[in-house]
C-alpha cells in the first residue's frame, strides 16, 4: 500500500469519526489528554521516553463505533541511551469496529507516527485490522482489550515488517453528567527488517508503549 | 300414641279454620256458622252456612261460608259435598290455599280434587327484573289447574302484544322479551298480563299489571389493569459481586501478557510506567465499582410480560368500545310488577 493510499484512509476514517457520529446524533465523546510513551528501536541501546498531549474523539451509533486520537509527543533519549538527541512524533490512530457480539466487535483502521526531524526515527504508516473486547463493569465504566495486526507498514527508512502488533488496554469512566475520564494505554511491537545496501536483511524492530490519561465531554 | 294422632289431625282441622274465622265477618249468620264449626257442632253449621248464603254477603265471606261448608263435609266424611263446596271457594277467590299443616289431611285432599275440577288459572307472577333489550326476557309464572289452551299477552298503552298461546297444565314457566316482530323493544308504559285459559265452554283468565320503562344501558368503564395481574418492574437489581473488580484484573492481565510476550528480545524489557498507569486506573476503578451498589439492569422476562400484559389490556379495551358503542344502541327494559286491583273470575 502506497503512502498515499495510507493517508486517504486515514483521512477517511478521521472524517467517518468526525461526521458519522454527529449526523447520528447518538453518543459521542471529544477531549484533551495527556500522553506519556517509550520508544524503542533497533537495539536495547537506542530508547527514549518522553510525554506529550493531544485529543481523543469517540462515536457510537448502533453498533458501529469510531475511535480517533492525535497525540504530539516529545521523546528524549534515556538515561543510559545511546541517542544523543531526542525527536518529536505525532501520532495518529483512527478505528471503526461493528459490534459482533455484546462484547466484541471487529475493527480496521489506520496509525500513523510521523518524527520531527524526520529522520532521527522512523516515520510509520499502516493499516489496522484486529478485534476489541470491552465490558461495562459498572455504571458509566467500560473496560476494553484490543489486539490489531498492522498489515502493510510502511517506513520513511525503508524495509518491511512481515509481524507487527499492536494491543491495547481502555478505560472510559463517566465521572459526572457529561464529563468522562479516560485512560488508553497501547503496545506496538513491529518486526522491521531492512536491506541496507543489499548485503542482506537485518533486524530492526520497533517498540513503543503509550499511556494517554484525559477527560472527555460526552454529547 | 296410634290413637292420639287422628285427634290431633282432628284439632288441627279444627283450629285452622277457626284462625282463618278470626278474619273479620260482618254477617252475623255467618259468625254464628263460625262459631257452630269451632265448637264441633257440625249439624248447625251445616244449617247456618246455608242459611248465610241465602243472605247479602261479601265476596269474601261467601267464600268463608262454603269454606266453613268444605270443612264441615270433610270432617263428616261427605267428600264428594266437600269437593262441591271447595269449587265454589276457589270460583271465588282463585287465589285461595290451605295449608297442608294446618287442616285436615281429608279437607285438604277434597280442596285439592275441587282444584282439579275446575278450569283456574292461579298464581300469575311477573317478577321485577331489568335487562337490555334483545339480551333477556321477564319470567312470568302461573299455574293451570286443567288442561286447557292458553293465551299469554300483555295489553297497554302500547298496544297489545302476544308472549305465548299454547297448550298448559299444571305450573307454567314463560319469558317474554318484550320484544317487536322487527326486533325493536315493546313501547314504555303500562301493561295488564292477561292469561287467557280456555277448555271447551269453561274459560278463565288472570291478570297481572305491570309498568314497562326504557333506560339507556350502561358502559363498561376501560380497563387500566387486569384483576389478579399487576405490572412487573423492568430493571432488576443484580447481586453485588467481584465481577467488576475481577474484570478490570483480566483486562489488566491481558494486556500484561501480551506486553510481556510480544516484547523484542532484542530491544530488552519496555517500560512498564505507561501500563502501570492505565492498568492501575482500571483495577482501582474495577475496586470502586464493586463496591458500588450495581446498576439496575434490564428484566427482560418482566419486559416481556408486561408487554403482553400491555396488549392484553389493549386488546380487552378495545372489546370495550366496540361493546359500548354497541350498549349506547341498546336499551335497557324495566319491568315491576304494579299492585293488582282486582283478581280473575269466570267468565
Amino acid at each position: 500500500m502506497s503512502r498515499a493510499a495510507v493517508r486517504r484512509a486515514a483521512v477517511g476514517a478521521a472524517w467517518l469519526a468526525l461526521v458519522g457520529p454527529a449526523a447520528a446524533a447518538q453518543r459521542v465523546t471529544l477531549g484533551p489528554h495527556v500522553a506519556l510513551a517509550s520508544y524503542r528501536e533497533v537495539a536495547s541501546g537506542l530508547r527514549y521516553q518522553g510525554t506529550g498531549f493531544g485529543g481523543a474523539l469517540a462515536a457510537r451509533y448502533r453498533r458501529l463505533s469510531a475511535e480517533a486520537s492525535v497525540m504530539r509527543v516529545t521523546l528524549d533519549p534515556t538515561e543510559g541511551s545511546a541517542a544523543t538527541s531526542g525527536f518529536k512524533v505525532t501520532e495518529v490512530n483512527a478505528w471503526v469496529a461493528y459490534d459482533v457480539a455484546a462484547y466484541a466487535s471487529l475493527e480496521v483502521g489506520v496509525v500513523r507516527h510521523s518524527a520531527d526531524p524526520e529522520f532521527d526515527a522512523q516515520s510509520v504508516g499502516a493499516v489496522r485490522i484486529g478485534a476489541r473486547s470491552f465490558y461495562e463493569i459498572g455504571p458509566g465504566a467500560t473496560v476494553l482489550f484490543r489486539a490489531n495486526y498492522l498489515a502493510a507498514p510502511r517506513f520513511s527508512g525503508g524495509g518491511r515488517a512481515p509481524f507487527s502488533l499492536d494491543l491495547g488496554l481502555g478505560l472510559d469512566v463517566r465521572l459526572a453528567g457529561r464529563l468522562h475520564g479516560t485512560a488508553a494505554y497501547a503496545f506496538q511491537r513491529i518486526n522491521r527488517k531492512t536491506n541496507p545496501g543489499g548485503t542482506g536483511e537485518i533486524d530492526a524492530p520497533i517498540q513503543e508503549t503509550v499511556a494517554r490519561v484525559g477527560l472527555a465531554v460526552g454529547f | 300414641m296410634t290413637r292420639r294422632l287422628p285427634a290431633l289431625v282432628l284439632l288441627a282441622g279444627v283450629l285452622a279454620p277457626a284462625v282463618a274465622g278470626a278474619q273479620a265477618v260482618q254477617n252475623a249468620t255467618l259468625r254464628r256458622a263460625q262459631q257452630a264449626y269451632d265448637n264441633l257442632e257440625y249439624r248447625q253449621v251445616l244449617s247456618l252456612a246455608p242459611a248465610a248464603l241465602r243472605e247479602r254477603l261479601t265476596g269474601a265471606e261467601r267464600a268463608r261460608a262454603y269454606e266453613l261448608l268444605g270443612f264441615t263435609y270433610g270432617a263428616m266424611d261427605s267428600i264428594l259435598k266437600a269437593v262441591e263446596a271447595f269449587k265454589q271457594v276457589v270460583l271465588i277467590d282463585p287465589e285461595r290455599q290451605l295449608d297442608p299443616n294446618r287442616v285436615s289431611p281429608k279437607a285438604y285432599s277434597a280442596f285439592d280434587v275441587a282444584l282439579r275440577q275446575v278450569l283456574l288459572v292461579r298464581q300469575l307472577r311477573v317478577d321485577s327484573t331489568t335487562f337490555i333489550g334483545g339480551q333477556g326476557a321477564a319470567p312470568i309464572r302461573f299455574t293451570v289447574t286443567q288442561p286447557a289452551r292458553v293465551v299469554t299477552r300483555a295489553i297497554g298503552s302500547g298496544g297489545s302484544f302476544l308472549i305465548d298461546s299454547g297448550a298448559w297444565n299444571g305450573q307454567v314457566n314463560l319469558r317474554w322479551p318484550a320484544r317487536l316482530p322487527n326486533g325493536d323493544p315493546v313501547p314504555a308504559g303500562s301493561y295488564t298480563v292477561v292469561v287467557d285459559a280456555r277448555l271447551g265452554q269453561n274459560a278463565f283468565s288472570a291478570s297481572q299489571p305491570i309498568r314497562l320503562s326504557h333506560g339507556s344501558v350502561d358502559t363498561v368503564a376501560h380497563l387500566t389493569s387486569l384483576p389478579g395481574y399487576e405490572y412487573l418492574p423492568e430493571t432488576e437489581q443484580p447481586p453485588q459481586s467481584w465481577r467488576p473488580l475481577g474484570l478490570a484484573f483480566l483486562y489488566t492481565g491481558g494486556a500484561l501478557v501480551g506486553t510481556v510476550g510480544l516484547e523484542s528480545s532484542s530491544l530488552g524489557a519496555s517500560s512498564t510506567r505507561e501500563l502501570a498507569v492505565v492498568g492501575g486506573a482500571a483495577l482501582l476503578t474495577g475496586f470502586v465499582m464493586t463496591l458500588r451498589k450495581p446498576a439496575p439492569r434490564p428484566a427482560a422476562a418482566n419486559i416481556l410480560y408486561n408487554r403482553l400484559l400491555r396488549d392484553q389490556i389493549a386488546r380487552r379495551n378495545q372489546d370495550i368500545a366496540k361493546e359500548n358503542v354497541a350498549r349506547r344502541q341498546q336499551v335497557q327494559l324495566t319491568l315491576v310488577p304494579l299492585v293488582k286491583p282486582g283478581g280473575g273470575g269466570t267468565r
